[in-house]
C-alpha cells in the first residue's frame, strides 16, 4: 500500500505497538494507520461501538466513515466480510501473529493476503480466530 | 414507516407476528419461496427480513447467506427450532438478528422492532 488508512482492531487503548484483538467485532478500540508514500505517516485509535447481535454492519459503517481503505483481521464472518466489500474496504489476514505492528509493515509491502471467501467464520469457512 | 418482509412456505405460521409488526406502524411483504423473496428484495431495500427456517426451494439459511451476497445491509432474523447453541454455530458469520421460535407469537414483533432500532440507531451513529 502506498497511500491509505489502514483499520486493526486492537486491544486496550490500541497504537501501533498494541496487541490485535481476538475478536473483530468485540475489540476495545480501531487503531488506525495512516500511510503516505509507503510510510507510515500518523497513528489515531477511535472507540468501538457497543456490539449487538445482528449487529455487524456497525462497524462496517464506522471504518467507511472514517475513510478507512484496508481492514486486518484474523477471523471475520460472511456479512461483515461483505459489508467492508460494498463499502470498497480491503479485509487482509493474518491468523498467526498477535502484534499490530509487523502485520501493518507487511500490508504496507504487498506481503500479506487478503482474505478469500472460504476462509470467513462459520459458514462452511476455516477454523480460525475471529480478530 | 419500516419494512419487513416475511418469507415461508406457511403464511398461516407468521400470521400472529405480523399482526404485532403492523400494529407497531410496520409496513410487511409476504413472499412464500426463497426465489421470490429474492427477487423482491433485488428491487426494494427492506429494514428486516424474517425467514421460515424453510422455504420450500432453500433453508432459511441457505436465504440468508444469498441475501449478505447481493445486500449485506439487510438485517434477518430466523424462524428456527435449534436450540439456542446449535442455532448459533449454524449461523455463525452469518449476522443474525435474531431468532424467533416456531410460530412466533404476537409478544415478538416489539422485542423484534427494539432489537431492530437499536442496531439501526447505532448503524446511524457509526456512519
Amino acid at each position: 500500500m502506498k497511500n491509505g488508512r489502514i483499520a486493526i482492531p486492537s486491544n486496550g487503548k490500541g497504537g501501533l505497538d498494541a496487541t490485535r484483538s481476538g475478536h473483530f467485532g468485540h475489540c476495545d478500540v480501531f487503531t488506525f494507520i495512516d500511510v503516505k508514500n509507503g510510510e507510515i505517516s500518523q497513528i489515531s485509535t477511535i472507540e468501538n461501538q457497543e456490539h449487538v447481535q445482528g449487529g455487524c454492519m456497525v462497524p462496517v459503517n464506522l471504518l467507511a466513515s472514517h475513510n478507512v481503505n484496508a481492514l486486518i483481521v484474523g477471523g471475520i464472518g460472511m456479512r461483515p466480510l461483505m459489508g467492508f466489500k460494498q463499502a470498497g474496504i480491503d479485509v487482509y489476514h493474518d491468523t498467526e501473529r498477535p502484534e499490530i505492528k509487523p502485520v501493518v509493515e507487511d500490508l504496507i509491502a504487498g506481503k500479506l493476503p487478503q482474505i478469500k471467501e472460504d476462509q470467513v467464520c462459520g459458514g462452511g469457512g476455516g477454523q480460525v480466530n475471529h480478530a | 414507516m419500516m419494512n419487513i418482509l416475511l418469507a415461508g412456505r406457511d403464511k398461516a405460521s407468521m400470521t400472529a407476528l405480523k399482526a404485532g409488526l403492523e400494529e407497531n406502524d410496520v409496513q410487511t411483504a409476504w413472499a412464500e419461496s426463497g426465489s421470490y423473496a429474492l427477487s423482491i428484495i433485488a428491487e426494494k431495500d427492506f429494514d428486516l427480513v424474517v425467514t421460515d427456517e424453510g422455504l420450500g426451494d432453500m433453508t432459511g439459511l441457505e436465504f440468508i447467506k444469498t441475501i449478505i451476497a447481493l445486500k449485506p445491509m439487510v438485517n434477518c432474523a430466523v424462524v428456527s427450532s435449534l436450540l439456542p447453541d446449535e442455532f448459533h454455530e449454524a449461523s455463525e458469520g452469518l449476522g443474525v438478528l435474531m431468532q424467533l421460535p416456531v410460530n412466533p407469537g404476537y409478544e415478538y414483533a416489539e422485542e423484534l422492532l427494539e432489537h431492530l432500532k437499536k442496531i439501526l440507531n447505532l448503524e446511524v451513529g457509526a456512519a
